[in-house]
Parts: C-alpha cells; structure tokens; sequence
C-alpha cells in the first residue's frame, strides 16, 4: 500500500486534534477574552443602529465582534477604521445610509464583497471582503475554495450573527441606550459559550474507487481519507476556518457540494451523468465533474505533480 | 463626350441613385436573419487545460487525415498555431503573464452575421437556423474572399490540392446536431470547458460564472456582442494584477483578451456590414448603366447630326456664293438672260453631282 505509514501518521495527527481541540475548548475561549496591547475593547456587540434612533424592526441577532482578535489579525487600525478616527461603523454608515457614510448602509459596508479601489486615501474594506482576501491568500484554503463559493445561507450568517440578545437588550442597543458596560457584559458572555467546531475524523471512507465511466482506463481508487486528513489538518490552527466550518461537513461539502450538509452525501453520478443534460448544460457531464474538482483543488493548492494532463498517474492505463 | 466627362457623370450618377434610391437606404442596415434559438459553445478559458481532446474528437468525427505530430504530444500548444485544411480545431497556450498559461481553442465562431457569407459572390456561405455556418463548394469559385473577410482567420484553403480545391472550416458538426449529438470537440472535451447550449442560454451561464466567481473571472463574453455577435464564446480567467473590466466594456477587457488573442476591439455590428452600405450602391448603378451610356450615345449622335447640318448648311452657302459670282461675271459680259441660263444649268449640275456621290458614292 502507497503511503501507509504516512496515512497512519495523518490519522493519528487528526485524532490527535479531536482529542486536543475538545480538551482546550474551554481555555481557548477565555483566552482570546484578554485585554489587547491598546485600550481597546476584548469584545463588542455590535447593534443595527438606525440613523433616527428608531428601533431596527425584524433585525436579525447583532453580531458579537471579538475586537482583540481581529486587532491582532490585521497591520494597523485604518484596515477598519478607515477615516483615520476609532469611531464606530454605525457613526457613519447607518441602517439606511448617510450623507457622512456616502450613502453605503451599515449592511453594505459590512458584507460588500466587491469594493472598487478608492482614488485616494484608504480603500474600505467590509467583514467579508477581508475575510475573502485572506483566504485567497492562503494555499491552504485555496484548494476548496478555489471551487467553491459559500452558499451564503443562514447557517453562514449565523456564523457572526450569534450575539443571541433579548429583544428587549435589541431594542435598547439599535437605539443606543446600552452602556459600554452591558454591552460587553453581553458579549463576553457570548464569546466564552463559543465552542470549537468539530473536523471530519475516522468517520469518513476510507478508499473511494471510482469505475463508474472505466473505459479507455482502469478505476481510480481515490485515497478518501488522507485527502479529508490532509485538508483539516492543514486548517486546524486557522481561526478564521475553524469560525465558518461551523460543522464538520461543512469541509466535506466542498467536494459533495450542493446538497443538504450530511455525512452520508448522495454520490457525484446521482447528478452528473455521463452525458451532458441539453436542457441542463451547466451542470458538468461526471468525467467533467470529476476533472473539475480534482484539479481545480490541486491547481488552488499549487499542488505541482501530477500535471492536469498526465492522464496516467491517476488512471492507470487499461490492458487491451 | 471625352473619357473624364463620362466619369464625372458616371461618380455623379451612382452618388444620387445612392441618395435617392430607397433600396439603397434599406442596403445600411442590412443583416443576415437572426436565429434566436441557434446553439452555440461556451468555451470556458478557467477549465481548459490544453489536453487536446478536442482535437482528437474533431479528427475522429470528422474523419480526417492523421495529424503529422501525434495528439499525444502537448508542446506544439506553445506555439500560436492556426486552423488547417485537416485541422478544423487547434488548442494554443498563452501566457497571461506571473507563469501564469491558459489555453483556447479556435475554430470558426459561427457567426450571428458572418463576414464570411457577405464577401461570397457565388453564396457558399449559409448562416442556418441551429446556429452554424456551413460551406458549400458546389458553387465555390476559390476566389478566398471569405479568407480575407473572416476576422477570425479561420477558412482555410486547399492549396496542396491541384484540381478543384475548396475551403475548409469547422462545421460545428451540422449533421451530428441533426441526429441530436453533440458536436466531436464537445463530446471529447475531458474538462466541460466546452458548453453546448441555446446561445440566450450560454449567455445566462456564462454570466452566472461570473457573477460567482467575480475576482476569478474578466466580466466580459466574447462573442456576446462582437462582430454582431458570435455563436461560439469566450470566457476567460482575470490575469492576476489587473484591474477588472467593467461589465461587457468591450474597450476595458481589451487587454486582457489580447493576452488570449481575441481582439474586442472589432466592433459590435457584423464586418459585413462596414461594407453594405458602398456595396449596395453597386446593383443600383449597374441598373443605370443601359440609361447613363444610352443617354452618352443619344449626345453624341445629336451632337455629331448638329455638326452635320451645319457643315451642309456652311457647304450650300459657299456654293450659292460661287455660283452668285460666277452669274455675275456672265452678265456683264452676256447679258441677263445668257446668265439665268448658266445659274439654271450650273444648279442642276451640282444636284446631279451630289445625287451621284450619295447614290453612286461606292463607285469613286
């Protein structure tokens, strides 16, 4: 067997990491509670602040936004604080837009994923313009995501939108009656209930072939397990991974993409089928299918060998 | 009526029928019928991974000759190969710069409004319904105005072949479609880089890629505009430090697309027609050509029937003046009536004489 011993190893590295990651949930959470090299807060609330301090109707759960840590991850201050000044976002950029925010809402400076460069001075960026950027700067995330986009779903939102305040507290922040005090009351609360995500581990098969459409070549037998292993553990110690794969399939839906989150996917050929559908010609035919996320994950991961077109280190050959 | 008079009538004969005519007037805005529902190709520059797979499948179902480099051999993609006469599919890498390579395929577009269909004077060229454009050599002359019309370099012809070489080109595999296959280069392709479809559906597709993968992809569709719009089309990956396009700004992405060498900057209406509009003046003044040389002919004639009579006329008074003079001297020397006499028989002998050279004028 190719790599055994490796394998072993891997395995025991990721049941390592299971074990390790429940022992520490708790000292991790505390721990990023410290206070930061500025007097800055640890953790904040931040609340839909409307510009006529009106109650925000239907608002959805404020986000818990852990200031010390997201201070550590970026170079200086003006990354979010952009004018130069440590005011709050919604100061300027309120529920419906202001003339000193430019007219970009509290929504769409927080969740803009595309902002076109600013002809002077700092070019804003918003929560998940950032988030994105450092992962397309990292190999190790860029594998999955090379080929695949969140599906911006709740489950998604939820992932920062997790302050889980009464609607009483709501009513009082998005007016902005809240003391600093409660307010931070209130997220610590939040940020020490955090609990750390669990990673696919011995759960998932080990060795996959794949005949389905052998032919010209032999069935490939795909290495499920060490592929799996090898993706979390590349992005264990990633805080930003482990926030947003908030469950373990999550990582395994990058691959066994667009059905419902399971342990249990349906397999690729019970929608890609050998032919291309005419009346549904975006979805790849399954050898496409295959191609597609083998090698757009290798090409995300620079991973250099084998090349996309050395058909036969995958594929063995088939005797005639 | 000298040789620069009939040109200038003739220029200013073919400006007013221009002008006036409305036939000429419709020649502007003339197209080829627009087939809403033809297919097309969406060619994918993120998923190509230059394996030449299309090249074996237009070879196989096609049935062409056996290419002189096997298709196993990747590295002639390197260089900037073009369509042949037994290769209607080539796969060319390029460099988007960073070591960065992507590769396209050629073949012909299968335009809406073919350049193509408008150069042919003996109608080779058919746009049809399914969206290909399809060559027949039954009437082919081998002029290769179509070769120099494409602006995609594409047809491509016979000179190996001594008697009666045709063009060749890719046929968008017109009689798989008919049976409900999908064209050879399709079939093949390993990756999906190509995408068969309604072209209104590909343009959907392309665009949901996009709008996906914004920072992946240029935001622009060859081919969905340009020359008039094309049934095969292009989209490629955002070369890596520069600044995106913005949506369909044909003039924005062009440097990106010239990295792939597809040049946006041919227009967004048909290459034929930057010529329809002079050359639908063409049939009106043939048309006037029986009037403007009858009427060249009518002058002349009138002209020369003028120069005559004024000659006959110049010619009779000459003679009445000799024949006064000549009168004159007989009657002072003879008397009035020897000089009647002389007038009468000096009249009736030129009548005879001209009588005898117009009758008789063959003889001399």
């Amino acid at each position: 067997m190719r790599n055994g011993k490796a394998l072993l190893s891997k395995m025991q590295t990721v049941a390592c990491t299971i074990c390790l990651f429940a022992w520490c949930a708790g000292p991790v959470g505390a721990a990023e509670q410290q206070q930061a090299d500025t007097s800055t807060p640890a953790a904040t609330v931040m609340f839909p602040v409307s510009g006529d301090k009106k109650v925000a109707k239907g608002s959805m759960q404020p986000v818990v936004f852990n200031h010390a840590l997201h201070e550590k991850a970026v170079t200086n201050c003006g990354t979010c604080h952009h004018t130069g000044e440590p005011q709050k976002c919604s100061d300027c950029h309120t529920l419906t837009g202001s003339d000193a925010g430019k007219g970009v809402t509290l929504e769409q400076a927080m969740h803009k994923r595309t902002i076109a460069p600013a002809k002077k001075g700092v070019t804003p960026s918003s929560c998940v313009s950032c988030h994105e950027k450092v992962i397309s700067s990292k190999q190790e995330c860029m594998g999955c995501h090379n080929i695949v986009t969140p599906k911006y779903d709740e489950a998604w939102c939820n992932v920062c939108h997790n302050a889980k305040v009464t609607p009483e507290q709501l009513a009082k922040g998005s007016t902005g009656a809240m003391s600093n005090e409660e307010n931070r009351a209130i997220a610590d609360k939040a940020v020490k209930a955090q609990k750390p995500n669990e990673t696919p581990g011995f759960f998932v098969p080990t060795k996959v072939t794949i005949d389905g459409l052998a032919d010209e070549f032999k069935p490939v037998l795909f290495n499920h397990r060490r592929h799996v292993a090898s993706v979390v553990e590349n992005i264990k110690n990633d805080k930003l991974a482990n926030a947003f794969h908030y469950k373990k399939e999550v990582i395994c839906s990058t691959c066994h993409h667009n059905s419902p989150l399971s342990m249990t996917p349906p397999k690729c050929g019970s929608c890609h089928k050998a032919k291309v559908d005419p009346s549904n010609p975006q979805v790849p035919s399954l050898k496409a299918a295959y191609h597609l996320q083998c090698m757009g994950c290798h090409d995300g991961m620079k991973v250099a060998r084998p090349a996309n077109t050395d058909c036969s280190t995958c594929h063995k050959v088939a005797e005639k | 009526m000298n040789r620069r008079k009939f040109l200038t009538l003739m220029g200013t004969a073919g400006v007013v029928s221009a002008i006036a005519t409305p036939k000429a007037a419709e020649a502007g805005v003339h197209t080829f019928p627009y087939y809403d529902n033809g297919y097309g190709v969406l060619h994918d520059l993120t998923r190509c991974i230059g394996c030449r797979q299309c090249e074996v499948g237009c070879n196989k179902v096609n049935n062409l000759p056996a290419p002189k480099v096997p298709f196993s051999d990747l590295t002639v993609t390197h260089k900037k190969r073009r369509t042949t006469t037994t290769e209607w599919t080539v796969v060319n890498r390029y460099d988007l710069g960073d070591k960065e390579y992507v590769f396209r395929k050629q073949q012909c577009f299968h335009c809406n409004d073919p350049a193509c269909a408008s150069a042919c004077f003996t109608k080779c060229y058919i746009k049809n319904p399914d969206g290909s454009v399809s060559y027949n050599d039954k009437q082919c002359v081998g002029c290769r105005y179509c070769m120099v019309a494409c602006p995609f370099y594409i047809p491509t012809f016979e000179y190996e072949e001594a008697f009666d070489p045709i063009i060749q080109k890719c046929t968008f595999c017109k009689s798989r479609l008919e049976k409900g296959q999908l064209p050879g280069c399709v079939e093949h392709c390993t990756m999906d880089a190509l995408t068969f479809g309604r072209r209104k559906d590909l343009i959907n597709i392309a665009h949901k890629r996009i709008a996906a993968n914004p920072d992946k992809y240029l935001d622009y569709i060859y081919g969905e505009n340009d020359c008039g719009g094309t049934a095969w089309m292009v989209i490629m990956p955002k070369p890596k430090g520069m600044a995106q396009c913005a949506p369909g700004n044909a003039s924005e992405a062009h440097d990106a697309m010239k990295k792939v060498g597809l040049d946006t900057g041919l227009g967004n209406q048909p290459m034929g027609e930057l010529t329809y509009g002079a050359l639908g003046t063409v049939p009106m003044i043939i048309s006037f050509w029986p009037l403007l040389l009858g009427g060249a002919y009518g002058i002349t004639k009138r002209r020369e029937a003028i120069a005559k009579a004024n000659q006959e006329a110049a010619v009779a008074e000459e003679r009445q003046k000799t024949i006064d003079a000549a009168v004159a001297c007989i009657e002072k020397e003879q008397g009035k009536e020897a000089a009647e006499q002389h007038r009468a028989a000096m009249t009736a002998a030129l009548e005879a004489q001209d009588s005898a050279s117009q009758h008789g004028g063959e003889d001399k």
